[in-house]
């Protein structure tokens, strides 16, 4: 141990601390952003930013959310230039939406988000919502009833999809990764504005459809919810189905307990087509007054073939909608075709776009009625 | 005054004569003026023996450390009832007395100058008869001992309340009371020149391993210092590692913790005048464990052993990852928690690290401030730290809220494994001052650094972090978890002792 050591300590210790702290910053001194939206691309980006201020240290502590907006020619100039009129610097990494608005989603969506792909400041786990007959300023200006902003209320929405099951929810990792792929369209969760207690509230619900990066049309709750549960995701919505029992028709209500959806794809006369078979389960929710006899396997056979029956019809209706209004493959039967069929999809790959509209689709749907709440029976009321 | 180093000097003039001769006379003179001189605690007790041939007698004491009822009711009645016969002297008379004469248990014969005047000094009375060059020894400690009670240091719900004194005799006899055996034994060794302090290396035979022993035995006896106080001098002097900051010796108040460490195969160091106990080898375990871990239920102890690691980790950990966090990984903090944070710091004046580096040391002043003071004026400073400092420092937004609750949870964890407070301090400042360098980044590297510290250390041959770097089913038994006794069959393997078994095998194969 002699004076070397010491030396070359004492250096190593200068070293770490005059090069250390360069990215030191103190919180007070961020603008932490909560979500960010694009209103317009052409000529100018328009953008906002909903900035939380929160005033008072110590015991009790005020949030007010506050939209900013700024035009640059790219996003991230228009982003710097927000930290001028924020006078703070802006913080990126807690940003939990994303909002892009109906007109840019229409003229191609890629310019909008590729710098919050790109940067390092902001997530990929963002997520991604197009507003519909709103702007994305009327969005951000709208007063939430519960949440602090309306960034926390969205993001609380879409926590609650798989019961809401009125939208899919898509963060920006996964909308780029199908963007890029070939035989799958993008799909994102639009963003409307509704009148509640002489408030404009906003809420989740719909599916907007994508062609390539442009808009091409809307899916509404039950088209979203039919195509959530074909893409396989969780959900426990609740099905209001005017059900045939014995001689009358009454509404009754199911909950979706499980689901399993299944696409296949074949090979149909030497041409592509899809095979999907879809298996539902159901808890009885709510009978009203229907005179069901649970204990009755005929009964309940009825009630699940209408089920099924539905279920089939719903579906094939989406993708009529799909296949021949919107052309878009937001299914991604392409490329399932091309996992499962490599050979036959390289001969469709470059007509897959006018071969779509014509896919054969083959639908097979079973329901099975498993639970009936906490009664088997109905209630029935006596003198 | 214990630290000047004792010349040859000295040593010479305590040694004036060297042994007693057979006139009286010339034998309290030289006691009084030489190697007891200019002492006047010292008592010179003259009286006579009965007969026609009295005989003059002294007994020599130093006065508080004697019983004196017993000196005077059983030594100097029958001196002054006894008839010494005339043709008796030199040593045939002492030893005439001593088994004839005394009432006492313990007597004994000595000529040496030097030696007669330590039994002196350390609680004995000294009989000095004419015509005989032998003193006879008389041991009747009578000094005033605190009485056992239950350590402060080390308190316990559940187990024995007694705990150590300052008396070395008293101490061992604790210890022997637990263990009923003949392989308990004890080696004393005398340390400090001046202060001729005994100190007693206590340990199984058999069950510690002889080297160990040995090991212990020679490194006490190298040790030339004035003065011992306290076993922490001995402390300093024979631990391994001695730069670093952790403990390599264990120390404990307890007879039951000493014990439980003799049967582990350990040796334990009593220090004359010091209530702790010395246990060697000593590993980073043996700081998570408490002795009522092996009273209680081996589920609630596992339990609590658990708490104490985590403890450990938020006292030594928590400032600096609230500080990386909040300085360099703001994206890492939850979105309504960083909010509320930055809410809290709108007004402080301080960046976060002068915050954290202010705090702690507050905290550490007020504990140092309550520890030597008397209780009442304790609670004081305990409710200026709590109400002023904490809350009127928020209001006056000196420091941020998020701050004192980080402050208070280290500082609360920090009590939890109390052997490793001083070393979880030092710790925290490494770990505060290399997050605030460089962010989680430097806070692992600090770690990094600190767990190669630990790797490197040994205690008396046995790594430091023996048992906690294994996953070894039989060396896990007693480290993070505590199995049931009727499962820890062998003794730790780390000690190496020749007799491991500390089940029986009848024992055993029940189980």
């Amino acid at each position: 141990m002699g004076k070397r050591v010491l030396k070359a300590l004492v250096l190593c210790l200068i070293a770490l601390f005059f090069s250390g702290c360069w990215d030191y910053t103190e919180l007070e001194s961020l603008g932490f952003v909560f979500g960010a939206g694009v209103d317009q691309v052409e000529p100018d980006f328009v953008i906002y930013l909903e900035i939380i201020d929160s005033d008072g240290g110590g015991q009790e502590t005020q949030f007010t959310p506050k939209v900013l907006s700024t035009k640059g020619r790219s996003f991230s100039s228009a982003a710097r230039a927000l930290s001028d009129t924020a006078g703070t610097s802006v913080f990126w990494p807690h940003v939990s939406v994303f909002l892009v608005s109906e007109e840019v989603a229409k003229q191609g969506v890629l310019p909008a988000i590729e710098y919050v792909l790109r940067s390092r400041l902001t997530r990929s786990t963002i997520y991604i919502l197009v507003t519909r007959e709103c702007t994305v300023e009327e969005v951000f200006k709208s007063k939430p009833f519960l949440a602090n902003s309306v960034s926390d209320h969205l993001d609380g929405i879409i926590a609650l999809q798989p019961i809401l099951a009125k939208f899919y929810r898509v963060q920006i990792w996964e909308f780029v990764s199908h963007l890029t792929d070939s035989g799958i369209a993008v799909a994102a969760p639009t963003v409307q504005l509704v009148h509640e207690s002489g408030e404009l509230v906003p809420i989740i619900e719909g599916t907007a459809v994508f062609k390539d990066d442009r808009m091409v049309g809307w899916l509404d709750a039950e088209e979203s919810q039919l195509f959530c549960l074909l893409q396989g995701m969780f959900q426990r919505p609740h099905i209001v189905m005017d059900t045939k029992i014995k001689e009358g028709v009454y509404p009754i209500t199911y909950e979706m307990i499980g689901s399993n959806a299944e696409i296949k794809p074949t090979i149909k006369d030497n041409k592509p087509a899809m095979d999907i078979s879809v298996e539902l389960r159901f808890n009885v929710t709510e009978v009203g007054n229907a005179q069901i006899n649970f204990q009755s396997e005929e009964e309940v056979g009825s009630i699940e073939e209408q089920l099924a029956h539905t279920f089939n019809r719903r579906i094939k209706d989406l993708l009529e909608k799909l296949q021949d209004e919107y052309n878009s493959d937001i299914l991604g039967f392409g490329r399932l075709l091309k996992r499962k069929e490599p050979k036959v999809w390289r001969r469709y790959e470059d007509i897959w776009d006018s071969y779509y509209p014509q896919l054969a689709v083959n639908i097979e749907v079973k329901a099975f009625i498993e639970i009936t709440g906490l009664y088997s029976r109905p209630v029935v009321v006596r003198d | 005054m214990f630290f000047w180093k004792h010349t040859k000097k000295d040593e010479k003039k305590s040694k004036g004569l060297y042994r007693l001769s057979s006139s009286l006379e010339i034998n309290v003179y030289w006691f009084r003026s030489d190697i007891l001189g200019h002492d006047d605690t010292i008592v010179y007790r003259n009286f006579k023996s009965k007969g026609p041939k009295d005989r003059d007698c002294v007994l020599i004491y130093a006065s508080n450390m004697v019983k004196h009822e017993f000196l005077s009711d059983y030594i100097v009645k029958p001196l002054m009832d006894c008839v010494i016969p005339k043709y008796l002297g030199g040593e045939d008379l002492a030893t005439y007395l001593m088994e004839r004469v005394l009432h006492s248990d313990g007597v004994n014969l000595c000529d040496d100058y030097g030696r007669l005047a330590e039994k002196i000094l350390s609680g004995s009375g000294v009989v000095l008869i004419d015509g005989c060059d032998m003193g006879i020894v008389i041991h009747a400690p009578g000094y005033e001992t605190r009485p056992v009670e239950e350590p402060p240091s080390e308190n316990v719900v559940r187990g024995p309340r007694q705990g150590f004194a300052e008396d070395l005799g008293v101490n061992i006899s604790l210890v022997r009371r637990r263990i009923i055996n003949p392989k308990f034994k004890t080696k004393f060794v005398t340390v400090g020149v001046q202060t001729q302090t005994k100190v007693a290396i206590c340990y199984l035979d058999g069950v510690a391993s002889q080297t160990l022993v040995d090991e212990v035995q020679s490194r006490i006896e190298q040790i030339e210092i004035d003065g011992v106080l306290d076993s922490g001098y001995i402390q300093e002097f024979i631990q391994d590692s001695p730069y670093s900051p952790l403990p390599t010796i264990g120390q404990t108040e307890r007879p039951d913790i000493v014990s439980a460490r003799l049967l582990e195969g350990r040796v334990a160091v009593l220090v004359d005048g010091s209530p702790f106990a010395l246990t060697m080898p000593f590993l980073l375990v043996e700081a998570f464990q408490a002795n009522e871990d092996y009273y209680n239920h081996w589920i609630t102890a596992t339990f609590h052993r658990i708490i104490r690691y985590v403890s450990f980790f938020i006292t030594t950990s928590t400032p600096a990852i609230y500080l990386a966090l909040v300085t360099y990984h703001p994206q890492l903090i939850p979105t309504n928690l960083v909010t509320s944070i930055a809410a809290a710091r709108q007004n402080v004046p301080f960046p976060a690290i002068v915050e954290v580096v202010a705090m702690g040391l507050v905290f550490e002043i007020l504990r140092e401030g309550g520890v030597r003071l008397p209780r009442p004026v304790g609670q004081a400073i305990s409710i200026v730290g709590a109400i002023v400092l904490g809350d009127a420092a928020v209001g006056a937004s000196l420091v941020s809220a998020p701050m004192i609750i980080v402050v208070g949870i280290t500082g609360v964890a920090g009590f939890v494994v109390s052997i490793l407070y001083d070393v979880a301090v030092l710790f925290r400042l490494w770990f505060v001052l290399m997050a605030a360098v460089l962010g989680l980044y430097g806070y692992i590297l600090a770690l990094m650094a600190v767990i190669l510290l630990l790797a490197s250390m040994e205690s008396f041959g046995v790594p430091y972090l023996s048992t906690m770097t294994t996953f070894d089913p039989q060396d896990i038994k007693d480290s993070m978890v505590r199995v049931p006794w009727w499962r820890m069959a062998l003794r730790p393997r780390y000690l190496a002792s020749s007799d491991r078994e500390r089940l029986q095998s009848k024992t055993r194969s029940k189980r």
